[in-house]
């Protein structure tokens, strides 16, 4: 566990670093500011500060003290468990500018049914058809939600948008 | 007699037929979130925020802020019921704050054949704690939010560094992973323009950053995907066990029966689960353990506890009820998060143009009061739902991982999305997801980054006009005696791990056990 440990307090460090060079103008004075007020910059210079410092410490607890000799991951079969949810959910996420939500909604679901779920193809077909038209009835009919959509949905007849 | 009268009031409003109908929803939605081990009452709460928008601007007839936030409230309360049923029945904890239910609510059920015992015992625990809780909420909220009116910046950013220093200093977590998540969700709310100068802080360039980094996308990334990946990972490692699940009107009599055996205990853990709900930052799981460690500490049947034992269940079950309840008391009297889901909440109200603190019990009287009706109507609504549907319920666990998984993180994305229609939110929520599964495994705790994440700004903007007030000086926190205090105090908090360590150092290792025998 020790590296994973402190690799993420690394990381840590690193984006404090990043948000402390942001807000380097700390040191000068800003014009604007009230008499007596520290500035925009001082309040997310020293959080960035406190947190790489807090993490600089938690890399020396973690490089000096005993730590599970096991790693951050039960076995490769739990890898693959996370990056198959990971993967698909990324590129879901991703396909909105161009299916809309509510086509890669139903290819997303229909997906798992396939991948996850080995079903039978009318019962593929079922979750990915019933979900996203479940989902256009009680955000978008019921409660006024829109949801993302392209230029795929106008060539839908009657398809509002 | 005025609380009396302004509870009647309150449920005057909470008894309204929308309302109710909303408290329902609520309540059911709860009880499956709490049931689905890959979705939590935070981040079903974080979910269902753009729905609560819609009816608090008042597009359903007849609802308002008021049912929006007993709808939120209601998921809290199912959630908090729901979650030990697949504890006690399939040994798989629906909710965080259930797990301990894992050590005598599953023993109950399997080893000695009770599951009906074990599920009404754990309900009837929650709700007479639960009760205990809101019936303290009442007495004291006002008292607070009266003597929090004379609070200026100074006390505000006193309470703030005060509800901070609780969640290093009372945390169950390293001290120093708590700092860095603390000060990361400070850094996170301070992105975009600053409130007071109109400066451009931590946007690297980019327009949609100036608006700042959502709550609710970070907090349904961190608390839903997040879980969700976790769960994954679990798949295939449990196994799920089959009981009955059927309650029948005796176990009822004889949970109602043990309950009166235990009122002691039940009173006492409800009471101080109430007063540690109260702090930021501690809300039902911790509450949960505390409740354990109590109810087996003053047992005289210590043996018992592991295999069964209905202390062990109706203990950890009105603490937590009770924590779950307070958490709403620092929130609505003083404008701080006593707990993540509480934080949620609390992020509604803003978008709801309501500013929680003091100043709610004065300018939105209906609204707190319908609130706090609410949660005695909520509780007794879970209750009696939880009676009549553990056998539906409990079918949830057994619809596919292939269906339910993906359905989750579609449900996810559209409640990160649709707050602010912003696609940006969805990959903050995806983002955040994959941090917040990775800083779980690294045990890095997530409640300092909501809160602080909430609080942020607050609390700069307090500081700032306190600095601005005292001319630079920062011997304006000192300068009344209500914030030296509350400053004094969170400073002896922030020590207090610190204390810890070096006293731990300081005294002698205890002898080895070849050197024992050596003594000998």
């Amino acid at each position: 566990m020790r590296p994973y440990q402190i690799g993420t307090a690394a990381a840590i460090v690193l984006i404090a670093a990043v948000a402390m060079f942001d807000r380097r103008d700390i040191f000068r004075f800003v014009v604007g500011t009230a008499p007596g007020d520290v500035g925009a910059s001082w309040y997310p210079f020293w959080a960035a500060g406190i947190m790489g410092l807090a993490a600089v410490g938690i890399a020396i607890r973690a490089a000096t003290t005993p730590q599970p000799t096991e790693g951050a991951f039960t076995g490769r079969e739990s890898v693959l468990a996370v990056v198959r949810l990971v993967v698909p959910m990324i590129l879901y996420a991703a396909s909105f500018s161009v299916l809309g939500f509510y086509i890669a909604t139903g290819v997303y679901m229909g997906f798992f049914a396939w991948y996850l779920g080995r079903y039978k193809v009318h019962w593929i077909l079922t979750t990915a058809l019933v979900t996203p038209l479940l989902i256009y009835l009680a955000f978008e009919v019921g409660f006024k939600l829109l949801l993302p959509k392209s230029f795929l949905y106008q060539l839908i007849p009657g398809f509002p948008l | 007699m005025e609380v009396l009268g302004l509870l009647a009031g309150g449920f005057g409003t909470a008894l309204q037929p929308i309302n109710v109908g909303f408290l329902m929803v609520g309540v059911l939605l709860g009880l499956v979130i709490g049931v689905l081990p890959g979705l939590g009452g935070t981040s079903g709460v974080a979910i269902l925020l753009p729905i609560s928008v819609v009816i608090a601007r008042g597009d359903i007839a007849g609802a308002n802020s008021t049912t929006a936030v007993i709808l939120l409230a209601g998921i809290y309360w199912g959630a908090l019921f729901g979650g030990v049923i697949t504890s006690i029945l399939f040994n798989i904890p629906g909710e965080p704050w259930s797990v301990v239910l894992l050590f005598d609510g599953f023993p109950l059920a399997k080893r000695k054949g009770k599951p009906g015992l074990a599920l009404t015992s754990s309900f009837v625990s929650s709700f007479v704690g639960a009760l205990i809780a809101t019936l303290l909420f009442t007495f004291l909220a006002k008292e607070i939010s009266d003597r929090a009116l004379a609070f200026g910046p100074p006390e505000l950013f006193g309470v703030f560094v005060l509800s901070f220093a609780t969640l290093i200093g009372l945390g169950a977590e390293s001290p120093l992973k708590s700092i860095a998540m603390l000060a990361l969700g400070l850094l996170l709310a301070a992105v975009g323009f600053d409130t007071i100068t109109g400066a451009q802080r931590l946007n690297f360039g980019s327009i949609e950053l100036l608006a700042g980094i959502g709550f609710v996308p970070v907090t349904i990334g961190l608390f839903g995907i997040g879980e969700i990946l976790a769960s994954a990972e679990e798949q295939g490692i449990g196994y799920m066990e089959k009981i009955s699940a059927r309650l029948g009107f005796s176990d009822l009599l004889e949970a109602l029966a043990a309950l009166w055996s235990r009122k002691w205990l039940v009173v006492s853990n409800s009471v101080i689960g109430f007063f540690f709900g109260v702090l930021p930052g501690h809300g039902a799981t911790a509450a949960s353990f505390l409740g354990y460690g109590l109810a087996r500490q003053y047992a005289k049947n210590k043996e018992d506890f592991g295999k069964g034992e209905i202390s062990g269940i109706m203990g950890p079950q009105c603490t937590a009820d009770a924590a779950g309840v307070a958490s709403l008391v620092p929130m609505i009297t003083l404008g701080v998060p006593g707990s993540p889901t509480s934080a949620v909440i609390m992020a509604g109200l803003f978008v709801w143009g309501l500013q929680p603190g003091p100043l709610l019990f004065i300018q939105h009287q209906d609204f707190v009061w319908g609130l706090i009706a609410s949660i005695y109507v909520g509780h007794f609504l879970t209750f009696l739902l939880c009676l009549l549907l553990v056998p539906v319920l409990a079918m949830i666990m057994r619809v596919p991982y292939a269906i339910i998984t993906p359905f989750i993180v579609v449900i996810s994305i559209i409640g990160s999305y649709s707050l602010n229609n912003s696609l940006l939110d969805v990959s903050i929520t995806i983002v955040f997801g994959l941090i917040g599964y990775w800083l779980r495994k690294m045990k890095y705790p997530l409640a300092p980054l909501v809160v602080a994440l909430v609080l942020g700004d607050s609390t700069e903007r307090e500081l700032r006009k306190s600095l601005i007030a005292g001319a630079g000086n920062p011997g304006i926190f000192f300068s009344s005696p209500l914030s030296s205090v509350i400053m004094i105090l969170a400073v002896v908090l922030l020590l207090y791990p610190l204390a810890k360590t070096i006293r731990g150092r300081l005294r002698p290792a205890p002898a080895s056990a070849a050197e024992r025998k050596h003594a000998a």
